[in-house]
């Protein structure tokens, strides 16, 4: 392995072209990830075309970068301004956002970057030793039915943390749920609740469904507050945080590196169920758990740590099997067909040298995250100073161009402002829009291998649940579900206030 | 009725509308798939039951607590707007910016991205209560220019150019001046 690393090290710092590429994307990742309502997969988009001018390993080695450091950069809109860069930055605000209306931005942005870091770094040296034999164990133990148990115990973990209520925490991941059901329908491709317009038989695109339900519900919740006299503006804070305050954290450091490199593994599951996993852990291992949501540090380390755990390990179903397991690998496999190679095993034996060139790229970029990523810390927290008059226009229109270019579609536009109205009401009322969003994501995901799993067990479910992985991840889900509800039901137990 | 509200009745009211309305659709496309014995509408419609049965439970943790939140619960709604005076001019100002972005992107098929822009930032800065026209005029300017400099030059980003004239005779422009700039680099 380490020859093998050397090897990709000397090839990506050996080429002054490759080296300009690799600083482009660290630099580029971390920037469109951090600037609000703009992401990764806009600036991901935005080069596809390129890439075709590069080498293929070149091409490839670009995006894992900006998918690295992306992921980070997404942490730190979602600290500043409740506005997750990427679906995987949203568990990132239940606590960011709070600690920086407490003054406390620079500790949170500070632990993310170390943890994204730490997360990315360990979860590139587990993908560089594990790919092949773990590609080898996805391909006999993970199945249909296993995926859909995963997102269903992802889904029970979202909707037992997110919303004023378990039953509200439910009802936003099963609208998030129905929204997914709109365009066709992955089995037969009939259109369902196109209500008559052929953009919608594409489906609801999760990035303006993010940043509507996100960066503008945001914007109109500190809009409400200008109007009515509320609003305060947030206080800056360059305190990074102390060895001591991290230390304390180790454990849930080793968690979430532990959750999110199993969930980054499996395939179309992707960092944003590992995030929330990893903060749903935090939360139930936690002697208190009343506190995440408040601005508690755990609840950044954990979910930042697990989304850049899940990056590396996302990229074992891309190369090894050549199924993306986001939206960012997907696009890689256009990378890949740009050049007429499809990822999956043979890319091992036909291109070592590009394997190990984009693990090595994927290794620096997540070491130079704690190098660049502090300095940049300083002049991002900067952005506080901007007055909100003048930031909403700006994140507005971001997301307005970042919704617009993914498909080229003004409904998509529509769909962003549409969300965002909703998702200003929805939160109003206790609703949990973090919740919604996943459902949309994991929806598709969801149906089409349970779809894929009941034809594969011929409709009998007791063969279905019957599968060890299968299992274990159902009655995980189920035990989680049942704790929520046995708690909502307990006579006087768990209501915290009256609203 | 227990602790149960006005609020909690028109809430409720509106989820079982969405869910009849969702329902009712269906049948729109209620057809058998030859390889799955569910169809297509099997899973929208299970994800209805269970919603159904959810919201009767929020309605039954309603009638009990009221609007009560749970302990544990993260990302909790804070109650700040509670205690605040709502006067009608700023309810109009609430709802003037609510719809305000739903009228941009209407726009945006029809007058195009070049066109609609500066109106709709500078409309922003206005309802968030900067009322000094050189100092909405100035930053309506830098924000335009940033993103025709950044989406349109250094990107090539493609967008909305409109359909209808002066606004797509406007586009036209802007993407010509871009062409002629950068051929000049």
């Amino acid at each position: 392995m380490w020859e093998n690393f050397l090897a990709g090290t000397t090839a990506l710092f050996g080429d002054p072209v490759s080296i300009a590429i690799f600083i482009f994307g660290v630099v580029g990742g971390m920037l469109f990830g951090a600037i609000p309502g703009v992401s990764m997969l806009t600036l991901a988009a935005i080069l596809l075309p390129f890439s075709a001018g590069l080498e293929p390993a070149q091409g490839v080695m670009l995006f894992a970068v900006i998918y690295c450091t992306g992921t980070y950069g997404g942490a730190i809109t979602a600290i500043l301004f409740n506005i997750p860069g990427a679906p995987e930055n949203a568990p990132t605000a239940f606590d960011g956002y709070p600690m920086t209306k407490k003054g406390m931005a620079g500790k949170a942005v500070g632990a993310a970057v170390l943890c994204s870091a730490v997360g990315g770094t360990a979860s590139a040296l587990l993908m560089m030793a594990a790919t092949e034999p773990l590609a080898h164990w996805a391909i006999s133990n993970i199945g249909p039915p296993e995926i859909f148990a995963l997102v269903f115990f992802g889904l029970a973990v979202a909707s037992s943390v997110g919303g004023n209520t378990i039953w509200k925490g439910w009802m936003s991941v099963l609208l998030g749920l129905m929204i997914a059901t709109i365009g066709q329908d992955p089995v037969g491709g009939i259109n369902r609740y196109n209500f008559g317009l052929t953009d919608l038989a594409a489906g609801i695109a999760f990035v303006p469904a993010i940043l509507g339900f996100f960066a503008v519900s945001e914007i109109f919740i500190q809009a409400e507050k200008k109007a009515f006299g509320k609003y305060n503006a947030p206080k800056l804070s360059v305190d990074f945080p102390t060895f001591t305050e991290l230390w304390a954290h180790k454990i849930a450091v080793v968690r979430s590196i532990i959750v999110g490199f199993f969930c980054g593994i499996l395939p179309g599951i992707g960092a944003t169920l590992a995030a929330f996993m990893g903060y749903g852990e935090a939360v139930r291992w936690s002697k208190e758990k009343e506190k995440f949501g408040t601005g508690k540090l755990e609840g950044v380390i954990s979910s930042e740590t697990a989304n850049n755990a899940a990056t590396g390990a996302a990229m074992i179903p891309l190369l090894a099997l050549g199924l993306p397991g986001g939206a960012l690998t997907a696009i890689m496999v256009a990378v890949f067909q740009f050049h007429d190679m499809e990822p999956g095993p043979l890319v091992f034996y036909n291109s070592p040298e590009l394997i190990w060139v984009v693990f090595a790229a994927m290794f620096y970029a997540n070491v130079s995250i704690l190098f660049i990523g502090l300095i940049e810390t300083k002049t991002i927290l900067q952005l506080l100073r901007i007055p909100f008059h003048y930031l909403a226009p700006m994140i507005l229109m971001l997301a307005s161009i970042g919704a617009y270019i993914g498909r080229g579609l003004v409904l998509d536009v529509v769909v962003m402002f549409g969300a965002g109205v909703l998702g200003f009401l929805l939160r109003r009322s206790g609703y949990s829009i973090a919740g919604i969003v996943l459902g949309i994501i994991l929806g598709k995901i969801g149906e089409q291998n349970f779809a894929q799993g009941m034809q594969m067990v011929h409709y009998d479910l007791l063969t279905y649940i019957s599968r060890p992985i299968c299992f274990i991840l159902i009655a995980a889900g189920t035990i989680t579900l049942a704790t929520s509800i046995y708690r909502a039901l307990s006579p006087n137990q768990g209501v915290q206030k009256q609203r | 009725m227990g602790k149960l509200t006005k609020l909690h009745f028109i809430e409720s009211a509106v989820w079982f509308s969405l869910v009849a309305v969702f329902y009712f659709y269906s049948f729109e496309f209620d057809r058998e798939i030859e390889i799955y014995k569910f169809g297509a509408t099997g899973w929208p419609r299970t994800v209805l039951a269970i919603l159904i049965l959810v919201m009767i439970g929020n309605l039954w943790h309603q009638a009990r607590n009221g609007s009560a939140a749970q302990v544990g619960r993260v990302g909790v709604t804070d109650d700040e707007m509670e205690n605040a005076e709502k006067s009608v001019g700023s309810l109009i100002n609430i709802i003037a910016f609510l719809l305000l972005p739903l009228v941009y992107a209407w726009s945006l098929k029809p007058v195009g991205f070049y066109s609609a822009t500066p109106f709709f930032i500078a409309a922003v800065i206005m309802l968030l209560g900067e009322r000094r026209l050189q100092r909405v005029l100035g930053i309506t300017l830098v924000i335009y220019s940033m993103l025709i400099g950044l989406f349109m030059m250094v990107l090539n980003a493609p967008l909305p150019q409109g359909t209808v004239s002066p606004f797509y005779d406007f586009s036209a422009f802007m993407l010509r001046t871009s062409n002629q700039l950068q051929n000049l680099f």
